[in-house]
């Protein structure tokens, strides 16, 4: 049985939680101080959610396996994400705090609010637990693992904070070379902001100096059969006039996968992993028999 | 009705700005990026205090505008995007992807 939180110190309940997170899959996992967010809109920092909080307990895993990353169907990872046993364990760990240490421990919804917006933001709360640094895909990526999901939970509990990465995981030595030589990197040549894509760049002397992401056309692919696609599919169907073409529509392939997918909310929102398919960092994990 | 939605006037009026303001589309918003470099988005409140609306129908018009931004083709074609760059990948690795950006370095060296 855990030691009350009176009588343990920070550093010591920072070590259970962090082998309890372990014990649970987590890949990695770091302390962010609540009050480091000043770079995160008002409204959607911690104290926010949860007024008194002292740190945020980041959890990450759950990564697509090698074979997914190997799969010629892009609908299988389409189908497949796995970001709900990420938040399964953020919420024990929550759970942990708030029975065994005495405290509050809220964790991020790993939705939205009303506004489309995410109540505080998971990656930034990543990079300021040094669980790893943001791409210029957008994504998160930890130096040995590359890209996996996150959660992340608002507490009272003051925990020594990790702290961001001095040196960041993006750009990897790779896409600096490649970046020198062609003026592009793996993600940025896969869907190029300039010619139909989401994600533009500069690199200067090893780091990221600029990024351009277009958000609106990253939710059509990221989000193809989901919400959106679902009001776009309806819209269509309000707007035909002929009977035969508006059963055509609803019955369509698109439209069936898309309510498909939306009865599946929980675990398939994440849609599109092209960026991230082509990331050399932790490229090696992805290399089996 | 009881159902909050925007006017369609009042959406058509402010749409651009809305969404140009809050960013449909992010230049160097990352929060990483030096502060001197940064450029997030206004919150909703910001752009309806900048617009002379309010904070709720700025989050309306933010909401359909980007829903709005792209029509039904785009998600068609984000469907084919994602089936030819994975089956790309597939066959060819990353050759699959980049070769054309290796291709124009060299024609562009010989020139």
């Amino acid at each position: 049985m855990t030691a009350p939180a009176e009588r343990m110190s920070a550093d010591n309940i920072k070590g259970e939680l962090l082998a309890f997170a372990a014990k649970g899959g987590a890949l990695v996992a770091g302390v962010a101080d609540a009050n480091a967010f000043g770079a995160a809109p008002e409204g959607h920092r911690p104290g926010d959610l949860l007024p008194g909080a002292k740190s945020v307990f980041v959890v990450g895993g759950a990564q697509p396996r090698a074979a997914d990353w190997k799969s010629p169907h892009a609908s299988f990872m389409e189908t497949s994400s796995t970001s709900d046993r990420i938040n399964a364990l953020g919420l024990r760990v929550a759970n942990q705090i708030e029975r065994n240490y005495g405290y509050y421990a809220l964790m991020v919804p790993a939705g939205v609010d009303r506004g489309r917006q995410p109540f505080v933001s998971v990656a930034f709360a990543a990079e300021l637990a040094g669980c790893g640094s943001k791409s210029i895909a957008g994504p998160v990526l930890n130096r040995d693992h590359g890209f996996m999901y996150y959660s992340a939970l608002i507490t009272t509990l003051p925990l020594p904070a990790d702290g961001p990465l001095e040196d960041p995981v993006c750009p990897a030595p790779a896409c600096v070379d490649m970046w020198d030589e062609h003026g592009t990197t793996p993600c940025l040549a896969t869907c190029p902001i300039d010619e139909g894509g989401c994600l533009g760049g500069c690199i200067k002397d090893g780091r990221i100096t600029e990024t351009r992401y277009d958000r609106a056309r990253c939710t059509t692919r990221a989000q193809t059969y989901w919400a959106p696609g679902f009001q776009q599919a309806l819209q269509a169907t309000l707007e035909e006039k002929d009977d035969a073409k508006r059963r055509m529509i609803i019955n369509s392939s698109g439209f069936t996968r898309t309510l498909w997918s939306m009865t599946y909310s929980n675990v398939s929102q994440g849609q599109c992993f092209e960026c991230m398919r082509v990331c050399p960092v932790a490229r090696p994990k992805h290399d089996l028999r | 009705m009881s159902f909050f939605f925007v006017d369609p006037e009042i959406y058509e009026k402010h749409k651009d700005d809305v969404l140009a303001l809050s960013q449909s589309i992010q230049v160097n918003y990352p929060e990483h990026l030096p502060p001197d470099q940064r450029s997030p988005a206004l919150s909703d409140r910001q752009i309806a205090e900048r617009l002379g609306l309010d904070e709720r129908t700025v989050r309306e018009i933010r909401c359909v505008g980007e829903r709005e931004y792209y029509d039904i083709e785009e998600y068609d074609r984000a469907a084919i995007f994602k089936e030819t760059q994975c089956r790309a990948y597939a066959e060819k690795g990353l050759s699959g992807i980049t070769a054309k950006y290796v291709e124009r370095a060299r024609a562009a060296k010989k020139d």
